[in-house]
């Protein structure tokens, strides 16, 4: 299982907003700032936290927290 | 695998900083945990880029904090480093970083490489050196100026492709363009990522959707190789190493070991990690770096270790300053910094003893401290970090020593011009040439020589050590080298006479020298001793000869300067005899020998 506490805390370090503002339903277009770069961002540091290397089809799409959820239930092995 | 962010989140920031392991996001929450205290940045960098290297402005901040600095990093627009360099000078920016890349030139350039006609990449080169001239002469109001290598993403082909000999070229010139000003420093990023390792350092995915090629453990060095080279954003210049003594220059300790029970010996380990450390402390020592002693031991006994022990690298002429007693040690580095009237804050400290380390770091936290770890092995990466401490900032990227020679020489050619004749000058070099005959502990030097020696090569006879030996073992043959120094420095083993001894001739089988040490008269200064050795071997005539090859016509007429007559030539082949007894030497009062 994925410690979605640990989630939002990484989403919102690396995107520099409140870490409460990280609901369900967030995603880049909801959230001002999270642009391709903070993306990328996003991705090293998902990977650096979790020990998973996402792949490249999955790392340009995973743009909301469901959908890096998702990704990250799949990739990390319990 | 999880790793528990949120409970190392917990930890003081600094202490986030300063772990080698901590994540982007832990690192991007404790840059902005201190940052948040308001504080006026005391440096701020500006980053112009041909690749996205936003990331790398994380990584700036951390090692600043982490050397006490705030900053400020200022990112420029996409490869348009003279619209950033405006952008900067109005936003205040006093240290910048340049960063020319690959594909900025046309795109998949690392592919392009492979197809660039000669003419091709002498244009590139052109381009290359005219566009960052320009840059590098707007760039002269900054306080360190950056300027990266080029470097290659791919994997390296074994032997070396096309593509390394283009990025050869072209770093040359970005290090040359680098050199003409005295603000900028050349960073070379393929020294960089081979440090990181190349799977490490490069993230292909970012790099091919987004022009990002660096992954954060690259950002990370390139970051502290930063803080290094601009001096921690001008808020430290270290000028002197001091050393302790027991287990930092020899293993043991002197008191109870004694001067021949300590371990140093260049051949056993692990006094070789001692006898190496010597080497690398006397090296820094050359390029201008102050050595002291602070050590509690008895200072005759030390003394007499720096004076006689025969594998000691440091002599007492390598020491500026030396506080050997049984005080403390915070004391004794204030009286060094007052000897050399310097800062504390240019101090650097080395020792054993973490007691001694922790005192220093509580009491005197304007020195730096290293402490040499307990593992020998693990010695060799504290003083590589002291290195860079010294020496990242320095001018002299590019081989130091070769800087150094180059200072002595535009030194030596300042004085030149104002003396009367050309003689006064060489007089006041004091050259002395020191020369050896049958020297074994020579011959692989001799013999390197014979390989490398084009130009003041008489007949070209190229040896191996073996060979060497053997002339010099044989009865009938005598090997001299020909060390040469003067008051600037000594040019050590720079030339080498081969003499075959047959009844009364002697036969100059070789003679070859290094073009450095030619012009100052001492290719005719040796020739008294060797021809006085070959006469009280009984000769009495001596043969020369001289061989051309495409390289050595500069010393096509040596011998007829010498004063040797010309008895034949064919096929350009000159042969010289001469009695022994006609033989004068031309003079040269302004050498002194010594044999």
């Amino acid at each position: 299982m994925i410690d979605e506490a640990l989630l939002k805390q990484v989403i919102a370090s690396v995107l520099g907003v409140p870490v409460e503002t990280i609901g369900p339903d967030a995603s880049s277009d909801t959230i001002p700032g999270w642009d391709s770069l903070k993306h990328m961002n996003l991705v090293l540091a998902l990977e650096q936290t979790f020990g998973v290397e996402i792949p490249d089809e999955d790392a340009a799409e995973i743009t909301s927290y469901a959908l890096i959820k998702v990704v990250l239930q799949d990739l990390v092995v319990d | 695998m999880n790793r528990p962010v949120l409970n190392t989140m917990a930890r003081a920031p600094l202490q986030v900083l300063a772990d080698p392991a901590a994540s982007l996001a832990e690192l991007m929450g404790a840059v902005n945990a201190i940052e948040a205290e308001p504080s006026p940045a005391a440096a701020h960098i500006g980053v112009s880029a041909g690749a996205t290297v936003d990331l790398l402005g994380l990584y700036l901040r951390r090692h600043a904090l982490l050397a006490g600095v705030r900053l400020q990093v200022s990112q420029g627009n996409f490869d348009d480093p003279m619209g950033d360099l405006v952008r900067f000078a109005d936003a205040g920016v006093d240290h910048l970083l340049l960063q020319p890349f690959l594909d900025t030139f046309e795109p998949a350039f690392e592919a392009r490489a492979g197809l660039l006609t000669e003419a091709e990449i002498d244009a590139r080169e052109a381009e290359l050196r005219g566009r960052w001239r320009l840059v590098l002469r707007g760039a002269a109001a900054f306080r360190t100026v950056i300027l990266c290598g080029l470097h290659r993403i791919t994997a390296p082909v074994a032997g070396g492709d096309r593509l390394d000999a283009v990025l050869a070229r072209l770093n040359q010139a970005l290090r040359e363009e680098a050199a003409a000003h005295a603000n900028v420093r050349f960073l070379d990023m393929a020294n960089l990522a081979a440090g990181v390792g190349r799977l490490q350092a490069f993230d292909l995915r970012f790099y091919l959707r987004n022009a990002a090629p660096y992954a954060p453990a690259l950002l990370d060095a390139w970051a502290r190789q930063t803080l290094a080279v601009t001096r921690a954003y001008g808020s430290r210049f270290h000028k002197a190493l001091v050393l302790d003594c027991d287990n930092t220059l020899w293993g043991g300790v002197l008191g109870e070991d004694l001067a021949s029970g300590v371990r140093l010996s260049p051949q056993s380990y692990p006094g070789s990690v001692f006898h190496r450390a010597q080497t690398e402390f006397l090296a820094l020592q050359r390029q201008g770096v102050l050595l002291c002693l602070c050590s509690k031991n008895d200072p005759g006994e030390v003394d007499a270790m720096l004076e006689g022990h025969p594998d000691m690298v440091l002599r007492p002429a390598d020491i500026i300053a030396k506080e050997v007693n049984w005080s403390d040690k915070v004391e004794n580095l204030r009286r060094i910094a007052r000897t050399l009237n310097i800062g504390l804050d240019s101090l650097v400290f080395l020792d054993d003893s973490a007691f001694e380390c922790e005192a220093v770091r509580s009491q005197l936290p304007e020195v730096a401290v290293f402490q040499v770890p307990a593992s020998p092995p693990d010695y060799l990466a504290v003083i590589a970090a002291i290195k860079d401490l010294f020496l990242a900032g320095a001018a002299a990227t590019d081989g130091a020593a070769k800087t150094e020679q180059y200072r002595r020489r535009a030194q030596a050619l300042a004085e030149q011009q104002t003396f009367a004749t050309q003689e006064d000058y060489l007089a006041s070099l004091g050259l002395t040439v020191t020369l050896a005959r049958d020297d074994a502990a020579r011959a692989a030097r001799i013999a390197e020589l014979s390989q490398k020696s084009n130009q003041f090569n008489l007949t070209t006879v190229r040896y191996a050590a073996p060979q060497i030996e053997a002339l010099m073992a044989d009865p009938e043959a005598a090997v001299w080298s020909v060390e040469v120094a003067d008051r600037f420095g000594a040019a050590g083993l720079t030339g080498v006479v081969v003499v075959r001894f047959g009844g009364e001739v002697a036969t100059i089988e070789s003679l070859f020298m290094s073009c450095r040490v030619l012009g100052r008269g001492v290719e005719f200064a040796l020739w008294p001793t060797v021809f006085a050795d070959a006469a009280a071997r009984g000769a009495r005539q001596v043969r020369a000869s001289f061989r051309p090859t495409a390289k050595n016509a500069q010393a096509a007429d040596f011998y007829d300067r010498l004063g040797l007559p010309l008895i034949g030539e064919t096929d350009g082949v000159r042969s010289y005899a001469i009695a022994l007894a006609a033989f004068e030497a031309p003079p040269s009062p302004w050498i002194k020998v010594l044999a």
